[in-house]
């Protein structure tokens, strides 16, 4: 029986966790790079097929140093969540992303990524464009960057989606977020052949981000200004982030 | 794929490749029509139906003996201990479901690796057993693929891998995507070492093994009717409740939208390698 009620609370407690992660409260990319850097220039398209707004990037300067920011945007608003698909990007926002990484390279400024996903976009459009080729791509070419990469796990980093931007010399994390090889609900389908049971899966997946930090994947754990971290005013968060990106720049 | 969904009725069986009389020890039937074959002719066949042309799963163990030159083969022992980081359980503990998956299969990992030649050219060879685990990428899977990689670097020889996954291991989570980047790590260093390195996709082949090393390849060739994606067709039927298009993720539909740069019949497969291997690396 103790056993029993153990297990639902570990199960309602991973998935607090994952709330919490996805809590729309919590900053946005968007929100860091208007907050953290200055005179950002946003740069769009993948110049293949489209552009994808789930991804965004662009020049930037954080302190006196030029770095390229790209981010994950989830959207704030049912509008700029629609806008932006919840911040799961479809193959073009990789493509993007890898371009700019590329320009980055060209010009020598460090990269700096925001990671904030669920997952890669699963969908017909998706698969036909090379989701998998685009993520492989990414992958690679973060590995044989030759300038600096940065990325910063701002609240959930959900499978290759999120590693496709992740695979950088020095890995944050803020507090609180999330690090999962798959969204529990995917999981749950997989294992389970249920997606429903996602919070059985969350609470097997371990998804704090801590457990990342743990396996190395994650280097450095930043701590959020406020203790509930869920304020609007994103200036809270934008402090301790700009001084963890200059120090890892 | 006509052929595939109209099986023919009343054909007699094509000539397999040996028709000599065979001491049987029992029968298999091919998964998409049902004809039944002796279990070592159908080996002989490659595990390729006569009838319906479908290409059927085939273990590690047998893909390496297909592949390579007859008594090239050198299998290569990389040990590499069980990590359970989560604890996971799913129904049985994860430590328990692999010791099944050793015993079911005989492999130590979902990866064998080989040091062989293909048409006399040196290469090693990684493949992917789908019956074990599901072909599933953990930390130790993982470990074996870059090894073998750095290996083919270090001794100048051409990687070849056959990927059939189902994609990261669940039960080891974030440490299984950390594979991804371990893998591709591999992959880069094959790269630097100005080595070719083909992949070979087979039915199934999704999530983070696609997206890693089976899509990093310099040449990606595909099996006929193979389904390879990122994510599963259920997945997403269940996401967006779109209705999937006719032949959807197989692969002469990667085919037809660039993603791989050749269908191959199983039994064109070590001709096609070695063709490739000889004009990319001359001797």
């Amino acid at each position: 029986m103790s056993s029993t009620t153990e297990t639902a609370e570990r199960e309602a407690a991973a998935l607090a966790a994952v709330e919490l992660a996805r809590n729309p409260e919590r900053p946005r990319a968007l929100q860091v790079i208007t907050t953290a850097f200055d005179q950002w220039t946003e740069l769009r398209g993948d110049r293949l097929f489209g552009d994808d707004r789930a991804v965004v990037g662009g020049p930037a300067r954080l302190g006196s140093q030029a770095v390229m920011v790209i981010g994950q945007e989830k959207g704030t608003d049912a509008m700029s969540r629609a806008l932006h698909n919840f911040g799961m990007p479809h193959p073009e926002g990789y493509r993007k992303a890898t371009r700019l990484m590329r320009q980055a390279e060209k010009f020598s400024l460090p990269v700096v990524c925001l990671v904030d996903t669920p997952a890669a976009y699963a969908g017909i459009g998706a698969e036909e464009r090379g989701q998998a080729w685009a993520i492989a791509d990414s992958l690679l070419c973060m590995l044989g960057l030759r300038t600096p990469t940065i990325s910063v796990i701002l609240s959930e980093g959900g499978s290759g989606g999120a590693l496709a931007l992740a695979l950088a010399d020095r890995v944050l994390a803020l507090e609180n977020a999330v690090y999962t090889v798959a969204p529990p609900e995917t999981c749950a389908a997989i294992l389970y052949r249920d997606a429903g049971q996602r919070a059985r899966a969350a609470a097997a997946l371990r998804p704090g981000v801590d457990t990342a930090y743990e396996i190395g994947l994650v280097d450095e754990l930043i701590p959020r200004a406020s203790r509930c971290g869920h304020s609007r005013d994103s200036r809270r968060v934008a402090p301790p982030s700009r001084r963890a990106l200059c120090r890892a720049c | 794929m006509t052929a595939r969904r109209q099986p023919p009725a009343r054909r007699l069986p094509a000539p397999g490749p040996q028709l000599r009389p065979l001491v049987s020890t029992g029968t298999v039937s091919c998964p998409a029509c049902s004809r039944r074959y002796v279990v070592e002719r159908y080996a002989a066949a490659f595990n390729v139906c006569a009838g319906c042309g479908h290409h059927g799963a085939v273990p590690a163990r047998q893909r390496i003996t297909q592949l390579a030159d007859h008594g090239s083969l050198e299998l290569m022992r990389i040990e590499v201990g069980d990590r359970d980081p989560l604890r996971f359980d799913d129904g049985a503990p994860y430590p328990q479901r692999l010791a099944r998956a050793r015993e079911r299969t005989g492999l130590s990992e979902a990866f064998l690796v080989a040091r062989a030649s293909i048409g006399q050219a040196p290469v090693l060879l990684a493949c992917m057993d789908f019956g074990f685990l599901g072909g599933s990428l953990g930390s130790a899977a993982g470990e074996i693929f870059a090894q073998a990689c750095e290996a083919a670097a270090v001794e100048r020889r051409a990687l070849v891998a056959v990927c059939t996954s189902g994609g990261a291991r669940m039960q080891e989570g974030i440490a299984s995507l950390a594979q991804m980047a371990r893998c591709s790590a591999g992959v880069a260093a094959v790269g630097q070492a100005r080595l070719p390195y083909l992949s070979v996709l087979g039915d199934p082949c999704f999530g983070g093994v696609t997206a890693s090393f089976a899509a990093q390849a310099d040449v990606i060739l595909a099996e006929p009717g193979a389904r390879i994606g990122f994510a599963g067709g259920r997945v997403i039927e269940q996401a967006t409740h779109d209705r999937l298009p006719e032949g959807f993720q197989r692969a002469e539909f990667l085919l037809a939208h660039g993603m791989v740069d050749a269908v191959v019949a199983r039994r064109h497969l070590p001709r096609t390698l070695a063709t490739l291997l000889h004009m990319y690396m001359p001797a």
